[in-house]
């Protein structure tokens, strides 16, 4: 059976399949409607830019008053979660536990993002100084894909910043971006995330509510990804015992910082 | 579309009953993912839960009500963030889609995260018969995979496998030594997988959620497979089937809330990935590509019937399975198709039709277990009697052999019982017919035919010599409050 | 002084007590009088229309469920010794009429006068305050360790919890023990017991294991149907507990 091709859409790549409006029309015909939105908007769907602006304000009104409990929060949630929570008042205990962790794993190579946060933190030079490598895991063109991914296997160790964590699940949240790669939190066995105050949010709720308005005000642009991370790796598909590290980390630990 | 043997279901049943190591597998997972689960709830309180369900539900209802709407919205905002939105009316329709864009981008290999609309499909046979490489990578899929089985579990493919089976099966299939160390055979699948993974030409993936008005996909895993498949080949095809819809980013906050707990008892998976789109041109890394391929293939049918209508509502979570007594006893493959237990015998019948799945919906107690497990309120026993309805007064096509039987004896019980003197008198011919055969008072093993189906196992007790309404009208009626018969 | 009017239940006693089971009809009767209720019994009742709705008969279930309306008219409280027989009245039949606005209406309106027999005791008469008669010299000694298995509809259709087990725990002489997965369905389910007497045969056998390890001398529940069922497994295997009604040992008769 040959199969249609229907219209040219941005990027070039062809629909295939029946034309979305058959399609469609097929399923309203099962339900019996006429075309057309929802007779009752919905109201978790409303586009007003400021209703979004007020509501993203109040929470983040709320996280700023409750950021130290928040903090505690998310340590003890992450800690049941599977994350080794490190609290720490200051960039140098930081990196001192990244670099003793470092000389644990007796990890040569230490992949990293290129993020706002390790501009104050200089991992690169305490990693080296406990003979380690730190490198920033940045493609320079497409020929460089095969190498870095290369280098990426075999290190023992990724580190990032979070874009967001979240206290109620104990999640980072990484939006992966120019510096950012996928992958750095997830192919080498260890991963280190680095947690500010200002990035924690309360509630999934919360999240998404700062995210919609990133999303509206960007004109409609999501970014390609956004990734929950919540403890190591695991599974439990063989007679439902669990087995840390499978595809992703073992090990992953989660550098909460007191103070900005 | 994948193998239909659903008319096989007692057949099969009556093998998986005698299969030891199945039940064992089966009572492990059971009490495992229920006992988590109940702990979950627990946890968070059951009003609470009740809440988050009540919440879940009224999304659901809302978007499968206006699905068009929604699917319009999900497709337009796919489009904008630079992906492919293609509608599959039926099974082949959506391989032949997939098939294309792997010609159109030269792909010899395919890495796969879990995918149950793939099963329904049987994608990974299409993709093979044209020579391309397709690699399971979720364990419990990689397991069957090697094994070429199907799923038998909607959250945990390979349940019904004990350790000992995988064992032997990577010992036979990937030439290492034999071991029943779960954590070794977990790092033997790692180590196969590794290079697949980074040398993949495209990544295929299910669809847990798609949220419309960001036009994302999201997928909940825990192995950290689905990141690698949707992160590192250059393309990503999504597969949904046309269901899994939900209006905003908003709207997922309960469902992330449900859908671990509901499956396995966990608060939250591993990871939660949203994709949307392909990479954009300043990203580091991400597919080229993205393509989502929606899929009706008889979901339609269940659409369009207001008392299906609700079996769309199920995000798969697998707790109906898990607190179900027959599929508990029978495991998954007995049912016939990619979808076991009590919402796949809803499903199914809606997906590859009645006609030839009759046994499914007739094999409940209609205990109700799973209607107080599910994270959406499915009223699973409800649709299993709206399906018994249409088998047993429904079109000729749903009839064969025992349905003459059947509404024989359906209206011969509603004759009797529409007259309590044919009852009575019926009563008085059956306890002379049966009394002689019985001892204290009930029949041992019988050869009467139906009767020995109970029989079998299960002392029937004859008809009394009184009925109660003679006992009532003779001694009991015209009595006070005090006025006992003692 | 006018005594208070004593409440008055119908009792439909459901086909298989009638036909198999009377004597569970009579412990019914004498538990209900001897807790103040006046009873009676509605003529001309047969079968409430379950087993065919079950099996997908709706049209000869109407019928039945038609006559049972009619019967059952202008009656105060309707009282069924059966969790599932009164599922059928109180929820079923909503969806069995759900197209017939006129019958709809009177379902509608026996669905709030229906009550399973331990529920209308406990909502409706309060009697779990007030113990049953203690056991006499000419009435044999109640079975004193009783197990209780929820049947399926009573607990997840009727929604009636704690009803039987607050009764059971106030009635002197018994000492309740507690029935490992309780909940877990027998695999009675009507004609699912012979159409998949394999599967139904699995349930059972962990039925009556759990009631065998929970060391009652009694297995009792609200529904003959799912008794009759777990009986039969008893009296084959010749198992050392009985398996009664809760109106037969509320009653205290041995049945
Ligand atoms: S029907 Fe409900 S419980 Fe069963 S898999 Fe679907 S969502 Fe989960």
């Amino acid at each position: 059976m040959g199969i249609p091709f229907n219209r040219d859409s941005g990027r070039g790549v062809d629909s295939l399949g029946i034309p979305s409006e058959q399609f469609r029309e097929t399923v309203r015909a099962a339900l019996g409607r006429q075309d057309g939105p929802p007779s009752e908007p919905y109201s978790a769907l409303t586009h007003n830019l400021t209703d979004i602006e007020a509501q993203a304000q109040t929470v983040r009104e709320r996280i700023a008053r409750e950021t130290p409990e928040l903090l505690d929060r998310l340590a003890a949630t992450a800690g049941l979660r599977g994350w080794n929570v490190h609290r720490c008042d200051g960039a140098e205990e930081a990196l001192g536990y990244v670099t003793s962790l470092v000389q644990t794993l007796g990890a040569s190579s230490v992949a990293r993002s290129e993020q706002a946060v390790f501009d104050s933190m200089p991992v690169d030079a305490a990693i080296a100084g406990a003979g380690g490598l730190c490198w920033p895991a940045v493609y320079e063109g497409p020929a460089s894909r095969t190498g870095v991914r290369q280098r990426l296997a075999e290190s023992g160790m990724g580190i990032t910043g979070a874009d967001y964590a979240i206290a109620e699940t104990g999640s980072v949240v990484v939006l992966p971006r120019r510096g950012l790669s996928r992958l750095v939190s997830v192919v080498p066995p260890v991963h280190v995330a680095i947690v500010r105050p200002s990035d924690v949010v309360g509630t999934l709720d919360d999240l998404f509510a700062l995210r919609r308005l990133e999303y509206v005000r960007n004109g409609g642009d999501m970014g390609s990804y956004l990734n929950f991370i919540t403890g190591p790796s695991r599974t439990a598909d063989i007679e439902q015992t669990i087995v840390v590290g499978v595809h992703g980390p073992r090990e992953v630990h989660m550098v909460l910082l007191n103070e900005e | 579309m994948a193998e239909v043997v659903t008319r096989q279901f007692v057949p099969a049943s009556q093998a998986a009953v005698k299969d030891a190591q199945l039940r064992q597998a089966l009572r492990r997972a059971g009490t495992g993912f229920d006992g988590t689960r109940r702990e979950a709830i627990e946890e968070v309180s059951p009003e609470v839960w009740e809440e988050w369900r009540e919440e879940a539900r009224r999304i659901k209802e809302h978007t499968i009500g206006h699905l068009d709407y929604y699917l319009e919205m999900l497709e337009r905002n796919v489009t904008a963030a630079g992906g492919t939105v293609h509608f599959a009316v039926d099974a082949q329709q959506a391989n032949a889609i997939v098939s294309q864009i792997a010609r159109a981008n030269n792909v010899q290999t395919v890495t796969k995260s879990k995918s149950m609309v793939s099963e329904e499909l049987g994608l990974n046979h299409t993709l093979e018969a044209q020579e391309i490489d397709v690699f399971e990578t979720d364990l419990g899929e990689y397991i069957i995979q090697l094994a070429d089985e199907t799923p038998s579990h909607l959250v945990a493919p390979a349940l019904h496998k004990t350790r000992g089976q995988v064992a032997q099966l990577f010992a036979d299939q990937l030439g290492v030594p034999y071991t029943e160390d779960i954590e070794e055979m977990a790092r033997i699948a790692r180590v196969a997988l590794r290079q697949k993974f980074l040398d993949a030409d495209m990544g295929i993936s299910g669809a847990n959620f798609l949220v419309a008005e960001t036009g994302s996909l999201v997928i909940i895993t825990n192995e950290g497979n689905g990141r690698l498949c949707t992160s590192a080949p250059r393309v990503h095809v999504g597969l949904a089937g046309m269901e899994k819809v939900i209006p905003s980013l908003q709207d997922l906050a309960v469902f992330l809330r449900l859908l671990p707990r509901s499956a396995t008892g966990q608060r939250i998976t591993s990871y939660m990935s949203m994709v949307t789109g392909p990479r954009r041109d300043e990203d580091e890394d991400g597919p080229e590509e993205f393509h989502l391929v929606i899929v009706d293939n008889g979901r339609s049918r269940l659409l369009a019937d207001p008392a299906l209508r609700e079996s769309l509502y199920c995000i798969r979570c697998g707790a109906c399975l898990n607190v179900c007594p027959v599929y508990q006893r029978v495991g998954g493959h007995a049912y016939g198709w990619v979808y076991p237990g009590p919402i796949g015998s809803i499903v199914t019948p809606g997906l590859v039709g009645l006609g030839q799945a009759k046994d499914l919906p007739n094999a409940s107690t209609l205990c109700g277990a799973c209607r107080d497990a599910c994270p959406v309120q499915i009223n699973i026993p409800r649709m299993l009697l709206h399906l018994r309805h249409n088998i047993a007064e429904g079109p000729e096509s749903y009839r064969d052999a025992g349905s003459d039987t059947g509404s024989l004896l359906a209206r011969g019980f509603a004759a009797i019982m529409s007259s309590p003197r044919l009852l009575g008198v019926g009563r008085k011919i059956g306890r002379r017919l049966l009394a002689p055969m019985a001892k204290g008072g009930v029949l041992g093993q019988s050869r009467i035919p139906l009767v020995s189906r109970w029989t079998r196992s299960r002392d029937l007790p004859v008809p009394a010599p009184r009925s109660f309404s003679e006992i009532w009208r003779d001694e009991l009626s015209g009595k006070g409050p005090t006025g006992l018969q003692d | 002084m006018t005594l208070p009017q004593p409440t008055r239940a119908s009792l439909f006693v459901t086909c298989i007590v009638d036909q198999l089971y009377p004597e569970v009809g009579v412990s019914v009767v004498r538990v209900l009088r001897r807790a103040g209720v006046a009873v009676d019994f509605p003529d001309g009742q047969t079968c409430c229309g379950q087993p065919l709705y079950n099996s997908g008969y709706v049209s000869e279930a109407r019928k039945l469920a038609e006559r049972t309306l009619d019967i059952l008219s202008d009656k105060e409280y309707v009282v069924v010794p059966s969790g599932s027989c009164g599922a059928m009245m109180r929820v079923f039949y909503l969806d069995l009429f759900a197209n017939d606005p006129e019958l709809l209406a009177r379902a509608k309106d026996l669905s709030q006068r229906v009550y399973e027999f331990t529920e209308f005791l406990v909502d409706v008469v309060g009697y779990e305050s007030t113990p049953v008669e203690p056991a006499t010299d000419d009435r044999p000694e109640r079975g004193s360790a009783v197990a209780y298995h929820p049947s399926c509809h009573l607990l997840r259709e009727m929604e009636v919890t704690n009803a039987p087990q607050r009764l059971l725990d106030a009635a002197p002489g018994v000492d309740r023990v507690e029935l490992p997965d309780a909940e877990q369905c027998c695999g009675f389910g009507g004609t699912f017991a012979v159409k998949y007497p394999h599967i139904s045969e699995e349930m059972l056998a962990d039925k009556v294991a759990a009631a065998t390890s929970s060391g009652a001398d009694t297995l009792t529940a609200c529904d003959m149907g799912c008794l009759m069922h777990i009986g039969g497994a008893v009296s084959r295997q010749k198992l050392p507990f009985q398996v009664r009604h809760i109106a037969q040992v509320l009653d205290g008769s041995a049945g």
